[in-house]
């Protein structure tokens, strides 16, 4: 019987594979489970790599080459098939080139990928495009990592031309000197003082397909191996910040949809590929074909899988990350940001220390929990600060202030200036994590927009109880959690359901401590167990919090001030490093990284540009 | 009897009429900095239309010169070579020999998003560029570039003029005050504090010890000592956000400013009094304004994702000129050769 299921599973997996649809996405999750054997792995992750490349391929219609784009060019490159017919449409696609650098990287995809097949004229309009067409670059760290990747590549596929044969007016050596140099200053940033969007849901995969690229094509071995050692860095950041493949908090950036849906984000789809644990989002994450194309040249380190998919219990990841670069309003272009995540098999708590760390879509904290298959599930809880403002994009952008709020809206942010949003930070919040419990902290002054905190209760909770003691307990998936509003507060309808605590008053904040269920014998063990827990509240002047965790640490919490546990005061300049957890460890400014998983471990060092690896008995 | 098509028809034959009795008067190109791609644009965006620069060189027809950017903010052109124009973009300093029909990015990914550009005249192989984390001099006409910001705290720098009157006189609009460099830009020093940034600066075209400041919340200054100390404009709100300034060239006691809500406001007795001109036009968020160098009595306006609008009696009435749905960042007048 198990094996007629084997078979029917197979035969159907194959039909929709050559039937064009999206089987990882449409059918069963995958079941957790850690494969030891590399070669199984490799073979694992190669099978994926093909179901993508033969999604992609088949959309191709050779009666409506209309319906043939970069996309399904590059996947037919890829398997190196229709030369010919991608050639042709490709000389149409360049007369009218646009998407900046989203143009750029797959066409850089295209232009090696089709080295040995595109025809001579299909060369020569991309050629061509190059010249006439000038992609921006863009304003943020993502859209540069893309922008100069790609000038880099190009330049490289074109060496000694001059500079009217280039968008930018300047010879093939100064783009690629150039490009270079930015790489190498990035690279440098990101592996001592850390990224600025770090972590997040969606745009892991611009910093990912480019690094990739280069440790594919870059002729130069010393980028080669810059590449490969960036893509090891922000695969082994992704893989201890996720939960069976989903992107926990806190983020840099996210959106109105990954920040309730948290599976639903382009990381997950790395999760997928790379460590076989998620479903694939739509479309495998759309970018994700430009990842996929190239993917056979990557290999996993195995040490970055077990930290995706072999954990031995509960760990705490400290990170240190940077703001995105700021113009206005600050005294310092980078402020460091202090991340905590505390991860278990059931749910994982993640937060950084509150504040206008990014602009518009930061997610400062989420309990995260663990579900059988993520998707159209709401598995998180937060509160935020619903804070909008000119000082906050005038800090993080250059553009006039008055228009700015209204305008990001059109700019898919539509909820940046609604009070139900839920994304977002507030120059007004702090937040300290010890473990699996947050404090969240707000004084708001009057006239802000906005003042209240809105809380998240997701559609999918199993339970939700609002306690006579003041405490909220819900539980999702096998996570209990205890939320606890320090003020008044109402219920509102979420338009993406579930339903938001929204609390008005402006000295405010939230206090969260989450647990497994397997630590307690019942529900009622655990609403017990923290309703006893010792906790004092004051909300005026500033609002504080006294707390005995649930794992016995004494927390005390004041706005303004800095959180001492057990009597000791954090000092998050000091403590914070770049990578601190059983698998991470990396010093601010070091630019190394060490990896390690049992027996496992690799150290990414780029002052020397070495990869070692080490077995140790 | 004329129908009212007819009066239209007529009116607007006389205007042509008077426009191109007025084009052989014309001795600037009208270039415009704009965003004609919607409040939506971001990168990656599909072009709709065209942004970046416009020309024209009859005021009535307006042609996209250079690149597609949604974000070009500024122009100035050498002045020995008018055809030599530079560009400030998102992505930095574009030059061009030759009005525009080739480019070379002159900086590189150290400078991103400069402001404002402008050549001292008095030494012409100098240009300066304000950076949001800076300020930018060029000593070979715009083709290379060094940092030059050194004494100015929070670096934010929207504005830049040189003194015509002397060389390596630079002033520059930053986030937290007017600053003065008397040595080209090596060391700078604070001139007039503001809360928040100075987004225009402009020197008298009648006199060079008089120049004109407007601010993010502080209101207007005006100097009388070639920037060396300001005094605030009275009559002048600090409730808004004030984008640009101008002195008028054929009217030494006429003054216009524009801002976002702020509408447009003249002064036609060197500032001590202020009408609103915003009537006529189609929203107070007037990004853009300046008078005509060429044709007296001639303002142009630009409110927020309107058209650009046009007076031929300083503001007291408006007709649309072109663009349906434009952000303009700037509007420049670049001598013919």
């Amino acid at each position: 019987m198990k094996l007629l299921h084997s078979f029917l599973f197979r035969a159907l997996f194959f039909f929709a594979a050559t039937a064009g649809a999206q089987p990882s996405f449409t059918g069963p999750a995958p079941l957790p489970r850690v494969i030891s054997d590399p070669a199984e792995r490799r073979a694992a992750y190669l099978s994926r790599i093909d179901e993508v490349l033969n999604w992609r391929a088949f959309l191709v219609k050779p009666s409506d080459p209309q319906l043939v784009g970069l996309a399904e060019i590059s996947a037919k490159l890829a398997r190196r098939e229709d030369a010919a017919l991608c050639s042709e449409r490709l000389v149409e696609l360049m007369k009218k080139p646009s998407g900046d650098m989203f143009w750029m990287f797959p066409v850089v995809c295209i232009s090696y990928l089709g080295r040995d097949q595109l025809t001579p004229e299909a060369k020569a309009a991309i050629r061509e495009a190059w010249r006439t067409y000038y992609p921006l670059r863009g304003d943020t760290e993502n859209h540069w990592a893309m922008y100069y990747t790609s000038l880099y590549l190009m330049a490289q596929l074109w060496p000694n031309e001059p500079g009217d044969r280039w968008f930018t007016g300047k010879s093939s050596q100064e783009n690629f000197r150039e490009a270079q140099d930015y790489l190498i200053h990035w690279m440098g940033l990101a592996t001592t003082i850390g990224q600025g969007e770090y972590d997040c849901t969606h745009y892991l995969g611009e910093y990912a397909i480019p690094m990739l690229f280069l440790t594919s094509w870059a002729s130069d071995p010393a980028m080669r191996q810059r590449g490969h050692m960036m893509l090891d860095w922000l695969m082994a950041d992704y893989a201890a910040d996720s939960l069976n493949g989903i992107s926990i908090g806190a983020h840099a950036r996210t959106d109105d949809t990954t920040v309730l849906e948290k599976w639903n984000g382009l990381a997950s789809f790395f999760g997928w590929l790379l460590f076989g644990n998620c479903p694939p989002t739509a479309s495998y994450g759309g970018w994700g074909i430009y990842f996929v194309a190239a993917a056979k040249n990557y290999e996993l380190p195995e040490v970055i899988y077990r930290i995706a998919t072999d954990r031995a219990g509960p760990y705490t990841e400290f990170e240190r990350k940077r703001t995105r670069h700021r113009w206005r309003n600050s005294e310092v272009r980078n402020a460091p940001v202090y991340k905590t995540s505390y991860v278990t098999a059931d749910y994982a708590v993640g937060s950084d220390q509150g504040g206008l760390l990014q602009p518009i879509q930061q997610h400062s904290w989420d309990v995260t929990w663990a579900v059988p298959d993520p998707r159209g599930v709401h598995n998180t809880i937060f509160s935020v600060q619903p804070h909008y403002g000119v000082d906050e994009l005038m800090m993080y952008f250059t553009e006039m202030p008055d228009y700015m709020p209204l305008s990001v809206t059109f700019q898919s942010k539509p909820t940046y200036i609604s009070e139900d949003k839920l994304l977002g930070g507030s120059p007004y919040e702090q937040i300290f994590q010890s473990d699996d419990c947050v404090v969240s902290l707000t004084d708001v002054p009057a006239g802000t927009t906005f003042e209240h905190v809105n809380g998240f209760f997701s559609k999918d909770l199993a339970r939700l109880e609002e306690d006579t003691s003041g405490w909220i307990f819900v539980q999702g998936g096998r996570a209990f959690i205890a939320y606890r509003p320090l003020a008044a507060y109402e219920w509102r309808p979420n338009e993406k359901g579930g339903k938001i605590l929204r609390s008005p008053p402006r000295q405010n904040g939230t206090l969260v401590q989450a647990a497994s269920t397997g630590e307690f014998k019942s529900w009622e063990d655990f609403k017990n167990a923290i309703r006893a827990l010792p906790l004092a509240i004051k909300l005026t002047p500033t609002p504080s919090v006294k707390f005995t965790t649930l794992r016995g640490k004494k927390i005390e919490c004041a706005y303004g001030a800095a959180p001492r546990v057990d009597g000791r005061t954090i000092d998050y300049a000091k403590e914070w490093k770049l990578f601190s957890s059983p698998y991470l460890h990396a010093d601010v400014g070091s630019g190394k990284l060490t990896m390690t998983h049992g027996s496992l471990k690799r150290v990414l060092d780029f002052n020397s540009l070495t990869i070692s690896d080490a077995v140790t008995p | 009897m004329m129908t009212k098509r007819n009066t239209l028809r007529f009116f607007a034959a006389a205007l042509a009429g008077v426009c191109l009795a007025r084009a052989a008067e014309l001795k600037h190109d009208l270039y415009v900095c704009v965003n004609v791609s919607g409040q939506g644009s971001v990168m990656g965006s599909a072009v709709a239309a065209e942004s970046g620069l416009y020309r024209s060189n009859d005021r009535q027809n307006f042609e996209h010169v250079g690149v597609n950017n949604f974000r070009t903010f500024s122009l100035t052109h050498d002045p020995r070579d008018h055809a030599a124009i530079i560009e400030t973009t998102i992505d930095g300093i574009l030059r061009s020999p030759d009005r525009g029909k080739s480019w070379r990015r002159v900086t590189d990914w150290s400078m991103t998003e400069p402001k404002d550009i402008a050549f001292d005249l008095n030494s012409p192989d100098d240009v300066y560029a304000g950076l949001p984390d800076g300020i930018a001099a060029s000593h070979d006409r715009g083709l290379t570039w060094q940092r030059a910001h050194e004494g100015i705290r929070r670096a934010y720098t929207h504005a830049l003029i040189v003194d015509r009157a002397t060389k390596g006189r630079v002033l520059a609009g930053t986030e937290l005050g007017i600053y003065l460099s008397e040595d080209g830009a090596r060391t700078w020093r604070l001139v007039q504090a503001t809360s928040k940034v100075t987004y225009d600066l402009r020197q008298s075209p009648h006199d060079p010890k008089v120049m004109l400041a407007v601010t993010s919340a502080d209101g207007a200054f005006r100097s009388e000592d070639a920037g060396r100390t300001w005094q605030e404009i009275a009559g002048v709100s600090s409730a808004h956000t004030l984008h640009y300034g101008h002195f008028d060239v054929h009217d030494a006691k006429r003054l216009v400013l524009c801002g976002w809500e702020a509408g447009v406001l003249v002064s036609e007795d060197g500032g001590r009094t202020w009408s609103d001109r915003t009537e006529g036009l189609p929203n107070r968020q007037v990004w853009c304004v300046s008078p005509d160098p060429d044709l007296p009595g001639r303002l142009y306006a630009a409110p927020y994702l309107k058209p650009v609008h046009v007076s031929d009696d300083f503001g007291r009435t408006w007709r649309p000129l072109v663009f349906e749905k434009a952000i303009v960042y700037n509007l420049v007048f670049v001598p013919h050769q």
